[in-house]
């Protein structure tokens, strides 16, 4: 599409202005290191796990967006059901928190099976912006029927004692709820991706990605495969969700705004590509974390106070994204021929 | 015009004869064209499409010159379609040049190829279906008449696309169905519609693709007499994909044989109803099509 | 007899024919003369409170449609642009002591230069990309109102005081316009840029640019090979869009005394998608409708409190109708999957036709 404007940028070694920007940027780090070392640290953490939660989400909505042609809105949604239902099981049931991270993922799993079969299944093969409308009304009467049952005010529950503690590395300390969820960030990419490049179900998968009549002709019930990986995409968010909601609590926006930032993770990653939305998720996390305790340190050692934005960690997914699309609009790893 | 139109080549042919280009014999196809690309109405250097592994379009050359009715063919899958895509850059090549008129137009987009005179029909049938058979061919006359984008919010250029449209409607015999929703023509109506929006944009080279697929057999002669008439009343050149051997055979000038994405050969009918490399190019099709 | 007859059939005839080719200004007066007094009813509101709320989100729906009913491209980010109309009368009243007059215009002209910026860089990508983009922009723009820069969008709490032009008179929630010694109730003033504002949108729709705007809607590759530049039409249609966005806004800043922080928030962008898209993308009238149920769903459901249901008495639905937006939410959802073109007004079109139909049937036997 408009090849004048959108023509891809060759790849080639790296220009004067971004050599200059790099060497910038690692002024910027080697100074944040000397003024604050541990909190830069401590942030570069902080952003890695947060990397990986927005990783999680990014990868079941790009599973779905890549197998079903559908960005399911809803899916910011799911992820926010899966932090309350931590908060039903944990908080009101008084449940232990470990059987919370096993059947709220698969109820909400459950949950997007049905929201698949009801609605979306009607609209595969038209129009992907009516999917995306009627996933996005879901996603509207989840939020309000959450609204309904736990309320308006932001919720966080106690998870058990070991995630209440912290481990000292070297000079560090690490909150074990974050040792926790960047594990299980780590087990879920690898099982994705064992799944997928490792298994004939994630073969007969990846052939009807290809030629979908092809594939049913082979005898492949594609559907129900449909079904199944609608159920794990929203089964991890879910599971995000819970992990997300033992970290720093829940509240009714969390939804809308996950989705949409794992959305810019997918676009800067580049569409279709799992080790892009991986990279792209990390780098995000850690931009958000990373950059005020930079910006602070640069102003504050060249004595431009002025120039410190404050917040301006949330700004930072949509600053990299907006950079991505102007240089590269395919995204980091993106595929020709993905977004025309 | 096809009449004359043979000795046109035949003069075309004679001064490249004279004028032998060392550029012009870098491709694998190039001897087969007689004229250079640059001094041809429709030129091409080297065109070439890959997607991936498979070369699509590999390293055709093409010189149609002016006036000229050419016939392109070629078994499925000899990147007819696709030849045609990056003549118009709706896909970009990956390596070529493309020339209108000699001037090299190879990095243009693909909306400005209609407004230097290069247009082209599709093989399935493209609409506006929503709207009616005249409003198809005004909306096009219209961006002839204003360019590529004009941010006319009052509707100053209304008018004469009006009149435009009329014309190339009666000039295609649609000029009965101009009231009619597009998406309720019979296939066959489609077929002339998409021809008339082509013809709409006032080209000066026109690629028609398949425009007799799908037709009967009676249908088809009216489409090719169709065809003729609008050539010889507008002085077009044209270039055309194929199936029907009956209508290319006959009525074509010249003929290029495509064969996985390269030129197999170029000549008149004649020539290439006695090519015996045609003849094994064909012979897998044969049996399905029989169209040789 | 057959001479003196002829004529005046004739004349009928382009009566007819000039009522339905100027249809839409004829409905935009009629709506606009109509829908105080008709909501006022007892049987409806019993009150004209929300009429010009109405009026400007209408306007507001119209504006969006032009984007996504007439070519194509959805934009979950249009709070953007309602937004900064509002913001921009604000700041220009507060902070910069301007004329509203001057303030307004400065307001739609930065909305539509925004909207140029946005589309520039977005409108290559596929449709549900673009989509999202809008959205992830919308997003930012909020965070960014949100930090106060400068001080000037007062971050979360808005702008309230300072705000309302010197011709405002407001008193227990009516705004009245004071102008050279008379008053008019603000409707008034809201409906006469209403009306100019979806008058001007009807001609875009039906000019040449509109036409075309709708010929790369329907067939985007066709359009491009007819040397049609697709993108820079998306662009303007864009940031044309965004112009009369502002514009409403410009007016939600006098009915609402004030800017809030949400008129940037995703659920101001997600609303007017609601009601455009149950109201009938593919109608000019369609969103207005929409809008209109939207409004008088929400006034009618959360004043009942109490409702009459045979066989069990009366039911106190207050606390369901509370979260009326899930219902609502319900019955969108519902209209995407059974029809997502015709909405309510495809809906009343076609009974409409229906009865007419009848109606000819009866008179002709």
């Amino acid at each position: 599409m408009s090849v004048a404007t959108l023509a891809s940028t060759p790849d080639e070694l790296p220009s004067i202005p971004w050599l200059l920007a790099g060497l910038a940027l690692l002024a910027v780090v080697i100074v944040t290191l000397a003024v604050r070392p541990q909190l830069f640290i401590s942030n570069l953490v902080g952003g890695l796990v947060y990397g990986m939660i927005l990783m999680m989400i990014a990868l079941g909505l790009s599973l779905i967006l890549g197998l079903l042609g559908v960005v399911n809105f809803a899916h910011g949604a799911l992820f926010m059901l899966g932090a309350y239902g931590a908060y039903q099981t944990v908080a009101l049931f008084e449940l232990p928190f470990w059987l919370a991270l096993v059947v709220v993922p698969i109820g909400v799993g459950l949950l997007g099976v049905l929201m698949e079969v009801t609605v979306l299944r009607r609209l595969y093969g038209e129009d992907p912006l009516i999917g995306l409308l009627a996933t996005f009304g879901v996603a509207l009467m989840l939020e309000e029927a959450t609204r309904a049952q736990w309320g308006g005010t932001p919720l966080s529950f106690d998870p058990p004692a070991v995630l209440r503690a912290s481990v000292q590395v070297g000079f560090l300390e690490i909150a074990t709820t974050r040792l926790f969820t960047a594990a299980v960030g780590a087990l879920v990419v690898g099982g994705l991706y064992v799944l997928m490049y490792r298994t004939d179900f994630g073969l007969s998968i990846r052939a009807g990605l290809q030629d979908q009549q092809m594939a049913e002709f082979l005898g492949i019930d594609i559907p129900k495969r449909f079904t199944i990986v609608f159920f794990i995409g929203a089964a991890i968010a879910g599971l995000s969700g819970v992990l997300r909601g033992a970290e720093v609590g829940m509240d009714l926006g969390m939804g809308m705004d996950f989705v949409i930032l794992a959305f810019v993770v997918i676009v800067v990653g580049g569409l279709g590509s799992i080790f892009g939305s991986v990279v792209s998720a990390l780098l995000i996390g850690v931009a958000v974390f990373v950059t005020p305790v930079m910006l602070r340190a640069a102003t504050t050692v060249a004595g431009l106070e002025w120039l410190y934005v404050s917040g301006i960690g949330g700004l930072m997914p949509f600053l990299v994204m907006i950079g991505v699309l102007l240089v590269r609009p395919r995204g980091l790893f993106g595929e020709e021929g993905l977004l025309e | 015009m096809t009449d004359t139109s043979s000795d046109d080549a035949t003069e075309a042919e004679r001064v490249t004869d004279d004028a032998t280009d060392p550029a012009s014999v870098t491709g694998p196809g190039t001897d087969h064209e007689s004229l250079d690309p640059t001094e041809a109405a429709l030129g091409a250097r080297g065109l070439t499409k890959r997607f991936g592994e498979l070369t699509a379009v590999g390293g055709v050359d093409l010189a149609v010159p002016e006036g000229e009715l050419r016939a392109i063919i070629g078994p499925n899958g000899a990147g007819k379609t696709t030849f045609f895509n990056v003549l118009t850059n709706a896909l970009e090549p990956t390596a070529g040049a493309v020339y209108l008129h000699g001037e090299e137009i190879t990095g243009t987009p693909q909306y400005a190829r209609p407004h230097d005179g290069l247009v082209r029909s599709f093989q399935s049938n493209q609409l506006f279906t929503e709207q009616t058979v005249h409003e198809n061919v005004r909306i096009v006359a219209q961006t002839a008449e204003q360019g590529a984008f004009s941010l006319d919010l009052l509707g100053r250029g209304r008018d004469l696309a009006t009149e435009r449209a009329h014309e190339v409607l009666e000039l295609t015999e649609l000029d009965d169905l101009a009231e009619e929703t597009a998406k309720n023509l019979s296939h066959g109506d489609q077929r002339r519609l998409g021809i008339a929006m082509a013809l709409a944009t006032d080209p000066s080279v026109l690629l028609l693709d398949e425009p007799t697929s799908g037709l009967g057999a009676v249908e088809t002669e009216t489409t090719a007499d169709l065809i003729e008439d609008i050539q010889s009343e507008l002085g077009l050149t044209l270039l055309l994909i194929e199936h029907d051997m009956n209508i290319v055979l006959s009525r074509s000038d010249r003929i290029t044989v495509l064969h996985r994405g390269e030129v197999l050969t170029t000549g008149t009918p004649e020539e290439i109803r006695n090519d015996d490399a045609v003849q094994e190019a064909y012979l897998g099709e044969r049996d399905e099509e029989g169209s040789l | 007899m057959s001479d003196a007859t002829e004529p005046t059939a004739d004349g009928r005839d382009r009566l007819l024919a000039s009522i339905s080719r100027y249809q839409v200004p004829i409905g935009i007066l009629l709506l606009v003369g109509l829908l105080r007094p008709v909501i006022a009813h007892d049987a409806l509101l019993g009150s004209s409170y929300i009429a010009s709320s109405m009026l400007i989100w209408m306007l507001f729906a119209a504006a969006f449609n032009l984007l996504y009913g007439y070519s194509g491209l959805l934009s979950f980010g249009h709070a953007i642009f309602l937004g900064t109309g509002i913001y921009g009368v604000a700041i220009g009243l507060r902070h910069f002591d301007l004329p509203y007059l001057v303030a307004a215009p400065i307001g739609v002209i930065v909305a539509g230069l925004i909207a140029y910026g946005i589309a520039r860089l977005i409108v290559g990508y596929g449709e549900i990309y673009f989509a999202m983009l809008t959205l992830a922009f919308a997003e930012a723009i909020h965070f960014v109102v949100n930090a106060d820069p400068f001080g000037l969008t007062g971050g979360a709490d808005g702008l309230r005081s300072g705000t309302t032009p010197g011709w405002i008179e407001s008193f227990r929630g009516q705004s009245v316009v004071q102008l050279g010694g008379g008053e008019f109730d603000l409707y008034y003033f809201v409906a006469i840029v209403f009306v100019l504002a979806t008058l001007a949108l009807w001609q875009i729709v039906r000019s040449p640019f509109g036409r075309t705007l709708v010929a790369i809607r329907d067939n985007e590759e066709l359009a491009r090979a007819m040397g049609i530049s697709t993108a820079r039409y998306q662009v303007w249609a864009f940031t044309l869009s965004g112009i009369f966005s502002a514009i409403a806004g410009t007016l939600l800043v006098i009915r609402n005394s004030g800017a809030s922080l949400e008129n940037f928030g995703m659920m101001t962008g997600a609303e007017v998608i609601l009601m455009s898209i149950f109201g009938g993308m593919s109608y000019f009238f369609g969103p207005i409708a929409g809008a209109f149920s939207w409004f008088f769903a929400r006034e009618y459901l959360t004043n009942l409190e109490m409702v009459a249901v045979p066989l069990l008495g009366t039911v106190d639905v207050g606390p369901i109708l509370g979260y009326w937006r899930f219902f609502f939410g319900f019955l969108f959802v519902v209209v995407i999957v059974l029809s997502p073109r015709e909405g309510l007004w495809g809906f009343v079109r076609s009974i409409a036709d229906r009865v007419r139909r009848r109606l000819t049937e009866v008179i002709r036997e």
